[in-house]
């Protein structure tokens, strides 16, 4: 019984994560009907950004751990999130009318360049962020290690999900971003700028990335330039779980395939671990094809 | 106007004939390697060492009096990709091709190769399979995993573990010494408690190590590669897990210890070819000491200095066959180079095409960080 709670904080600490990146690609989605395959390069570029931040301005020592992250993080959302949006003037907006095929394959080739512009900047070896900096306290709750990092990793992610959340349900430009996801051609005759709402899920969606992107450089210390494909992957999975274009589908379904991924792992086989969580996918694509949230057609974004 | 035509096309002609005659003024030898995807530290030290061996041979002349002219193709470390370079390669009048790294990768390009007879040598490879299919041209630097496997069975056993956890990547390297030490390790009496794969370049084996420590074993030995290795370990100690790890060669990368940091790599042994630094050939040293001169930094690991070897042996090949013909120059590396004083000591080959000796060591990580030789 101890293992399975052990399992299952493992699991939420990895599916947070997935959650996080997940709401990139469901938010894009959700307006433009388009898989923005550089979302998890994005992600990248949020890991590589926070550690060359963090190393060259020193912020964790002017500023305290918990004030020098809180700025790093704003810092590295925000340089990601300008390049979400010079990415979609980039490789999207010229495409707008195009077949969405065309703008598949250009969401493609920029995660491609991005890629491999980041091995060009930054070389091919393995970056580590400093492992001086972090609190390593692990707590013991009930016979449970729970790495202090692991918790706040888990908060913030469920933190700026909430956020996320009530700012698309509460407001008024949340109202028109859920407005362009359903009837973009009715938005624009409501008086709504489509194009800035695009804008601002591609600088939404990418900062969010940005953050997960820096969360994992902080927590495990490694980081390399293809890891976006292997988390791009699993949120793009976590997105389709819950439903893509439903914000809070891709919430359910990162947690609960980071859930199912480590349990799978835990009582079945670690080898086949993706394969069991792809088989959950296919179990439930079956029984409901949109994903577990993804019917309630009016909530889409 | 038909003749206007015959001089162009006679024109021609000699442009053709000029190319070609320029063209075999060099010998050229072909190098693939990872130089992206998940391996581009080994890949891109990989190239720099054949490079700078290249322009060192060249300033001594070359080789059969040509000068020798490097063509590097990238495999990005994938099975997929390496068919595609293999077949780019064999079509640039390379006499000979030097690589790769990862065992599944070398195995993808072989037949390739072997159809249109080219020497292949490769560095990093030790799966036991890719000399076991009697391919006439295939040869490799690196020892083969069985050799490991043993050398992995004996340190366990007088390191004095009876109960082992084995955990392998499912690469096909991986995987061959998983099984490989799992069978020796029972015939000697030891109980394998944990025998499983993880899937490589994630973040988190959180759920792994959980699992393992279930298994409540004595040591763990991991077969597959540093990046993975280097997060368990970090991993293991936020766990607060003191369990001892044995890494096999492909954990011998100083980005290792930088993954895991210091605390958490420190006592963590693995199984290797001596590093470049304890290479006590002459040649290495002084090797080593132009690299840092030209590179500023060492070569990340003895898998590129084995590309390195391949280098030296492929032209050492052609001087001894005295002739770029693909037949000649396997006939030379498998019966006539005897002992060639290699970076990383003395080389014969085979006639399977493997490289003939003991090479392995085990070696542990102290506090700084630094990999250190153990006598056992």
């Amino acid at each position: 019984m101890e293992e399975f709670f052990q399992q299952l904080t493992n699991g939420l600490a990895v599916g947070g994560i997935y959650a996080l990146i997940a709401l990139g690609y469901t938010m894009v989605y959700g307006v433009l009907k388009l898989i923005n395959f550089a979302h998890g390069d994005l992600f990248t570029y949020g890991a590589y950004l926070g550690l060359t931040l963090l190393t060259s301005l020193a912020l964790t020592d002017r500023l305290g751990f918990a004030l020098g992250v809180l700025v790093l993080a704003l810092m590295v959302m925000g340089l990601v999130a300008v390049l979400g949006a010079i990415l979609e003037r980039a490789a999207y907006r010229p495409l707008r009318e195009s077949p969405r095929l065309s703008a598949v394959v250009s969401a493609l080739g920029a995660s491609i360049f991005l890629q491999n512009a980041l091995m060009l900047l930054y070389g091919a070896r393995f970056q580590v962020y400093p492992d001086d900096i972090l609190p390593t306290a692990t707590l013991n709750v009930f016979g449970l290690y729970l790495p202090l990092m692991r918790v706040l990793i888990v908060l913030a992610s469920v933190l700026m999900m909430v956020a996320l959340y009530l700012f698309i349900q509460k407001t008024r430009i949340g109202a028109a971003i859920r407005a362009a996801a359903i009837d973009q051609g009715a938005a624009r005759l409501m008086g709504i700028d489509v194009n800035r709402v695009i804008l601002l899920v591609f600088l939404m969606g990418p900062a969010l990335g940005g953050a997960a992107g820096l969360m994992v450089g902080l927590y495990y210390g490694q980081i390399n330039f293809t890891m976006g494909w292997v988390y791009g992957m699993k949120a793009f999975t976590a997105a389709i779980l819950g439903g893509i274009g439903n914000i809070p589908g891709a919430m359910v379904g990162g947690l609960l395939l980071g859930v199912i991924e480590a349990l799978g792992a835990a009582y079945i086989s670690i080898a086949w671990k993706d394969a069991i969580a792809f088989l959950v996918l296919i179990l439930i694509l079956i029984v409901r094809p949109t994903g577990l949230l993804g019917e309630r057609v009016a909530d889409k974004i | 106007m038909k003749q206007q035509l015959l001089a162009l096309v006679a024109a021609l002609g000699l442009a053709v004939g000029g190319v070609t005659a320029q063209a075999a003024d060099t010998v050229k030898i072909g190098l693939m390697a990872p130089l992206t995807g998940s391996w581009a530290s080994e890949g891109q030290g990989m190239k720099k060492i054949v490079e700078l061996l290249a322009e060192q041979q060249n300033a001594k002349g070359g080789v059969l009096g040509k000068q020798i002219e490097v063509v590097t193709e990238d495999d990005g470390g994938d099975p997929r990709t390496a068919s595609l370079a293999a077949q780019r390669l064999t079509t640039r009048g390379v006499v000979g091709v030097i690589g790769t790294y990862g065992s599944s990768v070398t195995e993808a390009s072989q037949a390739i190769y072997d159809e249109v007879k080219l020497p292949q040598i490769a560095n990093g490879s030790t799966a036991i399979r890719l000399t076991e299919k009697g391919f006439k041209h295939f040869f490799r630097t690196a020892p083969r995993d069985d050799e490991q496997g043993r050398m992995a069975a004996r340190t366990i056993d007088k390191l004095g573990f009876k109960k082992v956890a084995i955990l392998h990547d499912n690469t096909s390297y991986a995987k061959g010494l998983a099984d490989e030490a799992n069978a020796l390790l029972k015939d000697q009496g030891a109980e394998v408690v944990f025998f499983d794969a993880l899937t490589p370049g994630e973040r988190d084996y959180t759920a792994i190590l959980t699992k393992l420590k279930g298994a409540n074993p004595d040591v763990v030995l991991f077969t597959g590669y540093y990046p993975e290795a280097g997060l368990l370990l970090r991993q293991k100690k936020d766990m607060n897990w003191q369990v001892p790890f044995l890494g096999g060669d492909a954990t011998n990368n100083v980005d290792l210890v930088k993954i895991a940091g210091k605390e958490a790599a420190e006592g963590f042994y693995f199984l290797s070819p001596p590093q470049p630094r304890d290479l006590d050939t002459p040649d290495a040293a002084a090797f080593l000491a132009d690299y840092q001169k030209k590179y500023n930094e060492l070569p990340p690991s003895i898998w590129a200095m084995l590309a390195g070897d391949g280098f030296r042996v492929m032209v050492a090949g052609i001087a001894g066959a005295k002739s770029t013909d693909s037949d000649k120059i396997a006939a030379y590396l498998h019966k006539d180079l005897k002992d060639y004083p290699g970076l990383s000591g003395p080389i014969s080959f085979d006639a399977k095409g493997d490289r003939e000796g003991e090479v392995y060591r085990v070696y542990k990580v102290d506090a700084e960080g630094n990999f250190v030789l153990q006598k056992l």
